[in-house]
C-alpha cells in the first residue's frame, strides 16, 4: 500500500455541546429507532434472564443468577457450547474457501458468465427452510432420493435406507453441508465484488515481474481482498451462530441434546419447556460467546490492518 | 432537502408505530363497548373439521344471545402454548381456552374456578373421574372437554401371515412383533413413536402397564424400579428389532400413517385413528384390542383436554357462563365430540353416544383408565423432559435416561 493512506487530514475537533444539540433533531429519530429495536429488546432479554418466569409467562420476582446456575449445571451445556463453536467455525471456514474459488471462477470472462453468475445467486432467493427441507426429504428413509440411490447402487442393503436425520452425528454433519450450501451465494458475491476492485495495473506489474499465477494470487490478489474477506467473515460468524432454521429442520426430530447448538437449545427451552427465564439467560450467554468469537477473530487475524 | 424531510417523516412514523405497538404489547387491550360483550376463544385444531364445528357452535350461541359475540382463534397444537403464553404476557389472555394442562395457569391465579363459570347443573353432569382429574386441591379449574383412551390397533393380515396371535402381555407382544418384523420388506412388528410429538404417551402406556406411574399431584417420580423394568422392556423390543427403525426420532402421526398403509403389525391408537383408517385405507383388515401389559391386566391411558376460563377484567363472567353452559348442553356438545371422534366427558353425552359401535372398545376400557399427573405443577416440565429425552432410550442405558428425565423435572 502506498503511503497516502497514512496522511489523512487531521481529525476534526470533537463537536461541542451546542453543536451536538443542533445535530439532535437530525439524528434523533435514528437514535430513537436504535433504542427501540436494538437497545430495548437486548435490555429486556438481560432483565428477563435474572427473573423467575412461570410457565404461563408471569414474572414471579427476581431469581438473581439462578437461571445461569441452572444452565451451567445442565450436563449437556458444555458439549453444546463446543458444538456451537464447531458449527460456526466449520461452516464459516469451508464456505470461505469454496467461495474464494467460485469468485475467482466467476471473475474470469467466459461465454455464458452472466448465466453462471445468476445460477450462483438464485438459490439465495429460496427460503432457507425450503432449501433445508429439500435436503431433509432427500435424506428421508423409505422415500428419500439419497437413500434410494445408495440402496440401488448397493452401498446400503436395507430397503428403507439409512436414517441420516435420525442419528445425531449424521444429522449434524448434513446440517453443516446445508449451512455451507446456503451461505455460498452471499460470500461468493461479496468476494467477487472485492475481486473486481483489485487494481489491474498491479496485476499487470506482477505479470511483468514474472510471478507465477499461484504466487500472484497469494502475493497480490489475496492481500487486496482482505477487506472483503473481513466483512464476509464477520457477517458469516454472526449469521451462522444465530442460524436456527437449518438445525431445527435437520435435527428437530432427534431426542436428547446430541446435535444441539445454543440456538436450538434456546428454542427447546422456549418451545417444549416454556422456560422463558432460562432461555433469556442462554441468549445472553450466546451473545457473549459470539462477541468473544468476533473479538478473537479481530485480534488474531486483524483483518482490517492496512499493510 | 425534500428527500431528507421525507426520510425524517418515515423515521418518525416508524418510531411512533413502534411505540404504539409496544404500548399495546405491554399495556393490555380490553374492549369498552358498553352493552355488548365479546368473548375471545382460543382453541387448538384437532382435525380439519375443528374450525367448522366451532363455528357452528358459535353461530348457534350468537343467535340465542344477541349482543354477545365470540371471536374464534384456531391454532395448531404445536403453537398453542406459545400463543397463549405470549397473550398472557401481553395482558391479553383469551377469555376461554381449550387446552391440555391447566395447573400452571391455576398456580398463577389466572383461571376462574369452574363453579364460577358454569351452572351447577352443568358441573354436576361431568363424569366424576374426570372432575377429579381436573382439580387442583379441592377446586375444579378445568372443565373436561373431550376424552380419549388408548387401545392396540392390530393389522390382522400381517399377524396372520407371521402366524401369531394378538398379544396380551409384554412377552407375547415382543414375540409377535419380532415375528411380524421378520416378514421383511420394510414391515415393522410394533410401531413405537418416541419422537418429540408424544413420547410421554408411549412412555405412560409402558410404565403404567407395568405397575409404575409418573407420580401424583404433589410428587413426580420417574426413576422407580417399576418404571425401569418397563423401560427395559421397551429397550428389549427395540434391541430385538421388533419396532420400526430409529424409534427415538419417530413421531406418532407420521408413524400411524404407515400403519394405515399396512406396513406395521401393531400400534397404540386413539378413537380418531378409526376415522383415519376409514379415510386413508378402508380395506385395511384390523382389530382394536386391549393394550398388552406386563401381566395382562387391563389398563388404558386416559387423556382429557379441558376448557378453561381466564379472569381478565372480571366483566365477562356472565357471558362466559352463558357460553360454557351452551357448549356443554347435550344437543350441542355431543355432535362436536362425535365430529372429532373423541369420547364425551359428560354423563348426558355418554348416554347420547351409547349406541356408537366404533367407540365401544374405548368406552369399555375407560373404567381402567389412568391419567397423567397433570394437576401437578411440574407436569409440564415432566412432559417436556419426556419429549426431549425418552427417545435416547434406543441408544443409552434405560437407567441413565430415567435419571436424566428425573433431574430435568427436578430442575424445572
Amino acid at each position: 500500500m502506498r503511503a497516502e493512506a497514512r496522511s489523512l487530514p487531521a481529525r476534526p475537533a470533537r463537536p461541542r455541546g451546542r453543536e451536538l444539540l443542533l445535530a439532535l433533531p437530525w439524528i434523533g429519530p435514528a437514535l430513537l429507532l436504535i433504542a427501540g429495536v436494538v437497545v430495548f429488546p437486548a435490555a429486556l432479554m438481560f432483565f428477563n434472564s435474572t427473573r423467575e418466569i412461570s410457565i404461563s409467562g408471569i414474572d414471579q420476582g427476581s431469581a438473581g443468577l439462578d437461571n445461569y446456575a441452572e444452565l451451567l449445571a445442565f450436563p449437556a451445556f458444555w458439549p453444546i457450547v463446543g458444538r456451537t463453536i464447531v458449527w460456526v467455525v466449520v461452516v464459516t471456514a469451508v464456505t470461505l474457501v469454496i467461495s474464494l474459488a467460485l469468485a475467482q471462477l466467476l471473475d474470469k470472462a467466459f461465454p455464458g458468465r452472466r448465466i453462471v453468475r445468476a445460477a450462483v445467486i438464485i438459490p439465495w432467493a429460496a427460503s432457507v427452510v425450503m432449501t433445508t427441507l429439500v435436503f431433509y426429504y432427500g435424506l428421508e428413509p423409505y422415500f428419500g432420493i439419497v437413500n434410494t440411490f445408495l440402496v440401488d447402487v448397493g452401498l446400503i442393503d436395507t430397503p428403507q435406507g439409512y436414517g441420516w436425520t435420525k442419528n445425531p452425528e449424521t444429522a449434524f454433519g448434513w446440517s453443516l453441508v446445508v449451512g455451507v450450501f446456503v451461505s455460498l451465494p452471499f460470500v461468493t458475491y461479496t468476494l467477487l465484488a472485492g475481486l473486481q476492485s483489485v487494481s489491474r495495473e498491479v496485476l499487470e506489474a506482477a505479470d511483468m515481474d514474472g510471478a507465477s499465477p499461484w504466487r500472484r494470487y497469494l502475493g497480490v490478489v489475496l492481500p487486496q481482498l482482505r477487506p472483503a474477506i473481513a466483512i464476509a467473515t464477520l457477517i458469516m460468524i454472526i449469521n451462522v451462530f444465530n442460524s436456527l432454521p437449518i438445525l431445527r429442520t435437520m435435527t428437530g426430530s432427534l431426542p436428547g441434546y446430541e446435535a444441539d447448538t445454543i440456538m436450538t437449545l434456546i428454542f427447546k427451552y422456549i418451545q417444549t419447556q416454556h422456560r422463558l427465564d432460562v432461555a433469556s439467560a442462554l441468549s445472553v450467554v450466546g451473545f457473549l460467546i459470539v462477541m468473544a468469537i468476533v473479538a478473537v477473530y479481530l485480534r488474531v487475524v486483524r483483518p482490517m490492518r492496512e499493510d | 432537502m425534500h428527500s431528507t424531510a421525507r426520510r425524517l417523516g418515515v423515521a418518525a412514523t416508524a418510531g411512533i408505530t413502534a411505540l404504539a405497538l409496544s404500548s399495546c404489547g405491554f399495556g393490555g387491550g380490553g374492549s369498552a363497548d358498553g352493552g355488548s360483550s365479546s368473548i375471545d376463544l382460543l382453541v387448538p385444531s384437532y382435525s380439519d373439521a375443528t374450525q367448522g364445528l366451532w363455528e357452528e357452535i358459535i353461530d348457534g350461541f350468537e343467535a340465542d344471545n344477541p349482543g354477545t359475540t365470540v371471536n374464534l382463534e384456531v391454532q395448531s397444537w404445536d403453537n398453542l402454548n406459545d400463543v397463549v403464553t405470549t397473550k398472557i404476557q401481553a395482558g391479553q389472555a383469551p377469555d376461554i381456552m381449550n387446552g391440555g394442562p391447566f395447573a400452571g395457569f391455576a398456580a398463577d391465579e389466572l383461571l376462574y374456578p369452574a363453579e364460577e363459570v358454569v351452572s351447577p347443573e352443568t358441573l354436576a353432569d361431568f363424569q366424576d373421574a374426570f372432575l377429579e382429574n381436573a382439580s387442583v386441591g379441592d377446586t375444579v379449574y378445568g372443565l373436561p372437554f373431550i376424552a380419549s383412551a388408548r387401545a392396540l390397533f392390530v393389522n390382522d393380515a400381517l399377524l396372520e401371515e407371521a402366524g401369531v396371535e394378538t398379544p396380551a402381555t409384554w412377552d407375547e407382544l415382543r414375540d409377535a412383533a419380532t415375528a411380524v418384523s421378520g416378514l421383511g420388506g420394510g414391515v415393522a412388528g410394533y410401531g413405537m413413536p418416541l419422537g418429540s410429538e408424544e413420547a410421554q404417551a408411549e412412555a405412560a402406556v409402558w410404565f403404567y402397564g407395568g405397575g409404575g406411574t409418573f407420580g401424583d399431584e404433589s410428587e413426580i417420580t420417574i426413576d422407580t424400579p417399576e418404571n425401569l423394568a418397563a423401560a427395559e422392556a421397551m429397550k428389549a423390543m427395540i434391541d430385538a428389532g421388533a419396532t420400526q427403525a430409529d424409534p427415538g426420532a419417530t413421531d406418532r402421526s407420521p408413524l400411524f400413517d404407515i400403519f394405515v398403509q399396512g406396513k406395521i403389525g401393531m400400534q397404540i391408537g386413539l378413537p380418531p385413528s378409526v376415522g383415519q383408517i376409514e379415510e386413508g385405507n378402508p380395506e385395511l383388515e384390523y382389530t382394536i384390542a386391549p393394550i398388552p401389559t406386563d401381566d395382562g391386566s387391563p389398563f388404558t391411558l386416559g387423556v382429557a383436554d379441558h376448557l378453561m376460563a381466564f379472569q381478565n377484567d372480571g366483566d365477562k363472567q356472565e357471558a362466559i357462563t352463558a357460553f360454557l353452559d351452551y357448549v356443554y348442553s347435550a344437543e350441542v356438545y355431543t355432535p362436536w365430540v362425535q365430529g372429532e371422534g373423541f369420547l364425551p366427558t359428560t354423563k348426558s353425552g355418554a348416554e347420547a353416544l351409547a349406541g356408537e359401535e366404533a367407540l365401544q372398545p374405548f368406552l369399555e376400557a375407560l373404567p381402567d383408565a389412568q391419567f397423567y399427573p397433570s394437576t401437578n405443577p411440574r407436569w409440564s416440565a415432566t412432559d417436556a423432559a419426556f419429549k426431549s429425552l425418552l427417545g435416547t432410550i434406543a441408544t443409552d442405558p434405560a437407567e441413565d435416561v430415567l435419571a436424566a428425565i428425573q433431574s430435568q423435572v427436578d430442575a424445572g
